[in-house]
């Protein structure tokens, strides 16, 4: 926000200020230098209160981790280790690309820097779709926060003897055999996800036709730019949610030895399968609150740095940016470090206990 | 002495007065306001938003008190009147103590006292007002819809069980925090980058140092109530057990991350009135002001030490003793950077001309009533004392001494003392001191009978009380509504000016800072080119000058008729 207000043109229609014409300096600067600082002491202060913002969450995080440690040893076992280490190398990676982006701000290459902003924004997208899989999974599996939250031992107590008539009738398909619950609660996220990827193909589909239609025409630049954009983020968003489906057909596809039921993160079934079974404690709610809280804000900001690289990519085809203007694709930079460093923190928090 | 001058030529010794077009006429239309970047601007129309925010809020504390004249009903069923107070404080709170000085009087004076054309970034100041109205539509949707009926503290687990608007307020207080946060961000940044050639950080005048260190509370603390609010909105939307204990959550926990936030928020309202005392007494006394590091660290000081005490809400929830003890010891150590202030105005004061001017009078009448909100603050801060006096009349007189009598007389004083430069009109000096003393007067007349309410056991937020309280009730109530009388005569005064009122000088008062070098009201650009800063208390600079009717600097003024000397005093 503060970084729009740095860099967008001068437009004060009452400036009686003529001594210099450079559209790229607000008319309240002395000089580049000085604009570029400002945005910069602006961009870094604003980062300490999104910092200050994720800090009482943090705080709530340390203070039910000390007084219930039980519930995030248990719960933390049902979030999938290997989609959260996959979304953190696609965020790293997509932290490389804007760092590169910067650096070709400052060079003043161009074609380099649109190149690096779409390939972090592809990047941010293929995050939420993984994201989006998780969620919806969880849903399914009834692990939400403490107010919606359902034991998964209750459910499979449920799916062993067959009528318990919890009034779901796919709970009672399931209850064929224990095994197949959890494939019947994969099938149902599959479905409710396939909402999810409709939609996005038919926003792929307009957005590609309107990037194709537009393309050539030099006066609409910003809406091509636009639909670009939209179709980056969306084709980013499907390709995540495929390849979490992909993954897990995988991980069913082969029986799990003694060892990995042993090592069991990915799903509650294999977990309750196992031989010395862990207690649910009480409050094991509390994590998915917890789990939702701060990875739901982090996507939040995650949308939030989508735009601001989309807005980057518009002005970006416009020319806007220099070797002595880049202001603007710092900040945004700066900004996106710092999401991916919150989600740094959050995936050893929530994923890696024990 | 010239009486035309050259206002093209920046470099006449007149630098920029004696211009025709200001802030105020250089365009015309709505828009020219509503999407204006322009920071007088924007500090205008803070300012009637505040304005009639303190009117909305005043108007509901006049309703509670009526109310309390009696312990029978009067006007209000018993859940108006928790809906009343919870208002009455949200609204003071929120939309015009933490807003008033820093965002209204802020916004005008700080880039015109730097020497700058414009805060650091003009859109989001911009941006920063509008959040400040969609905020406070918010409050009055819920206002609308069913009201809030949890004290301005929203303290759980009620505010989680209660049927009132607690969600939309909360999301009302989450944005009006981000306008906080932004503005906050501007200043401390234009102060970084913006200072003129020659102003050095101690060479800035020191309502800049007292809104900086509010600045910084408002960005490191803010975020936190936000959170803190969209949590409390998360728990009551969908039951997530953070602070509800029937899921497991911890209410003390919201206590905690509330006065995390508003503890330091106090000082958020206290700081920037606490730097426009700092101005007023030294122009007013036209004396430099005395021990001028001293008021600006110990700004910084308050600013830091306001993030350490935040327990000492909390002393009767159930915090281990050792923690208490500590909260109290820190509580203590905030009263001494606060006395150094109050002593080094006084220090100021002594052997200066002192000029009654309105601007004094509520500086003087801060003095005053500041020492006794700061003083009452030691008794709460004493574990022993609080544990009788928590959640009695005492706390409500305390915190109103501080918050109403200091944090809104200083705004008040701020108005009188600016009020020249923005408007470019001079108000009556007559009426603007009667309504001066009527809020003095009205308000010690409101507040100091419930310090003795409530060492009698007056609890506060009871719509009833036993009949033995009902003599101090009604002496408090009849402050009230002197109260109420004299600030609308303030205003009255103050708005009548606008029109009616005498041209002002470019420097009335004889101020050395650099808002009072360029023309009352400023043009759109405050300075074309940078001014050069020097000591901004050095009253010598500046004599009166007859024929201006205002100050002028020295070097301008060619002959020696009709001047006086710096001390001097001729207007009054």
């Amino acid at each position: 926000m503060n970084t729009a207000a740095t860099t967008t043109t001068d437009d004060h229609a009452d400036s009686h200020d003529h001594e210099h014409h450079d559209p790229r300096l607000a008319h309240h600067f002395d000089s580049h230098q000085q604009q570029f600082d400002t945005g910069k002491l602006g961009i870094w202060l604003f980062l300490v209160t999104e910092v200050l913002f994720f800090s009482g969450l943090f705080g709530f995080y340390a203070v039910y981790r000390s007084l219930h440690p039980e519930v995030f040893l248990y719960a933390s076992q049902f979030l999938d280790t290997v989609l959260g280490a996959a979304n953190t190398v696609v965020l790293l990676f997509s932290s490389l690309t804007m760092a590169w982006g910067v650096r070709c701000a400052q060079l003043g290459q161009t074609r380099g820097l649109m190149v690096c902003l779409v390939v972090t924004l592809a990047c941010a997208a293929i995050f939420l779709g993984v994201k989006s899989f998780e969620y919806t999974e969880k849903a399914h599996h009834g692990l939400l926060w403490a107010g919606m939250y359902h034991s998964p031992e209750h459910h499979d107590a449920a799916a062993a003897d067959g009528a318990a008539g919890a009034g779901d009738h796919a709970h009672d398909e399931a209850a064929a055999a224990g095994d197949h619950g959890d494939d019947e609660l994969f099938e149902k996220t599959k479905h409710t996800l396939s909402y999810m990827t409709t939609v996005l193909w038919v926003v792929i589909v307009i957005s590609g036709i309107a990037l194709g239609l537009l393309f050539k025409n030099p006066n609409k630049k910003t809406l091509a730019t636009v639909a670009g954009c939209v179709l980056v983020s969306a084709a980013g968003m499907v390709i995540g949610a495929y390849s979490s489906i992909g993954y897990h057909h995988f991980g069913h596809a082969e029986k799990p030895t003694d060892e990995e039921i042993l090592m069991a993160e990915t799903v509650p079934a294999e977990y309750a399968a196992q031989k010395e079974k862990v207690p649910e404690p009480k409050l094991a709610g509390t994590f998915f609150s917890v789990y939702f809280c701060m990875t739901g804000l982090h996507a939040i900001h995650i949308i939030g740095g989508m735009i601001a690289i989309s807005w980057l990519i518009v002005r970006t085809a416009h020319g806007a940016f220099t070797t002595y203007y880049f202001g603007a694709v710092d900040f945004v930079g700066l900004y996106w470090h710092l999401v991916d460093l919150i989600w740094i923190y959050l995936f050893p928090l929530l994923y890696l206990i024990n | 002495m010239a009486t035309v001058v050259d206002s093209s030529n920046p470099k006449s010794d007149f630098p920029i007065q004696y211009r025709e077009l200001n802030y105020l006429n250089c365009s015309k239309g709505w828009k020219s306001w509503f999407f204006t970047l322009d920071h007088k601007r924007i500090g205008i129309m803070y300012l009637i938003g505040v304005t009639c925010a303190f009117f909305l809020g005043g108007l509901f504390a006049v309703l509670l008190r009526t109310e309390l004249l009696s312990p029978a009903r009067i006007l209000l069923s018993a859940d108006g009147y928790n809906q009343m107070f919870t208002l009455h404080g949200a609204i003071m709170t929120f939309l015009v103590i933490i807003p008033g000085v820093p965002a209204a009087i802020g916004n005008i004076i700080l880039p015109v006292m730097l020497g700058a054309k414009d805060v650091a970034f003009p859109r989001m100041n911009l941006g920063s007002f509008y959040l400040w109205m969609f905020g406070a539509a918010f409050f009055l949707a819920a206002l609308a819809l069913g009201g809030l009926d949890t004290g301005w503290t929203f303290y759980t687990p009620y505010s989680i069980t209660t049927s009132t608007a607690v969600i939309t307020a909360l999301l009302g207080v989450f944005i009006l925090g981000f306008s906080s946060i932004f503005t906050g961000l501007n200043f401390i940044v234009t102060i970084h980058t913006m200072r003129p050639p020659g102003m050095t950080w101690f060479k800035m005048p020191l309502f800049l140092w007292a809104l900086y260190a509010t600045a910084l509370i408002q960005i490191l603390a803010t975020p936190v109530l936000g959170i803190t609010g969209l949590l409390l909105v998360v728990e009551r939307a969908f039951h997530i057990g953070i602070f509800d204990p029937a899921l497991g959550g911890d209410p003390v926990l919201f206590q905690h991350f509330f006065w995390f936030y508003s503890h330091p928020a106090v000082y958020v309202m206290i700081l920037p009135a606490m730097g426009v005392v700092s101005e007023v007494i030294a122009v007013h006394s036209r004396k430099h002001i005395f021990g001028y590091r001293f008021i600006a660290y110990s700004s910084i000081a308050i600013a830091i030490f306001g993030f350490l005490v935040w327990g000492h809400h909390m002393f009767v929830s159930g915090q281990s003793k050792v923690v208490a003890v500590v909260f109290s010891a820190i509580t203590f150590s905030v009263s001494i950077p606060s006395a150094i202030k109050v002593f080094n105005w006084l220090t100021t004061m002594y052997k200066g001309s002192i000029r009654f001017t309105t601007a004094m009078c509520y500086a003087l009448a801060f003095l005053f009533i500041f020492s006794i909100g700061g003083l009452t603050g030691l008794f709460l801060a004493t574990l022993a004392t609080d544990i009788h006096l928590h959640d009695t009349y005492f706390v409500v007189a305390h915190f109103h001494y501080v918050m109403m009598g200091s944090s809104l007389v200083g705004l008040f004083a701020a108005v009188h003392h600016w009020w020249p430069k923005i408007t470019g009109k001079m108000f009556s000096e007559f009426w603007g001191r009667i309504a001066c003393l009527g809020v003095f007067l009205g308000f010690n007349l409101t507040f100091f009978p419930q310090f003795l309410l409530g060492t009698r056991g007056m609890p506060r937020r009871y719509y009833t009380y036993l009949p033995e309280f009902q003599n101090l009730h009604i002496l408090s109530t009849c402050g009230a509504y002197l109260l109420g009388l004299s600030s609308a005569l303030m205003a009255a005064t103050l708005i009548y000016s606008v029109y009616r009122g005498k041209k002002a000088p470019a420097n009335p008062w004889g101020g050395a800072s650099l808002e009072w070098q360029c023309s009352s009201p400023p043009p759109a650009n405050n300075f074309d080119h940078p001014p050069l800063a020097g000591d901004p208390y050095i009253m010598e600079s500046v004599v009166y000058n007859e024929e201006i009717g205002g100050y002028v600097p020295v070097e301008c003024q060619g002959a020696k008729k009709g001047s006086v000397t710096a001390s001097g005093d001729k207007e009054a």
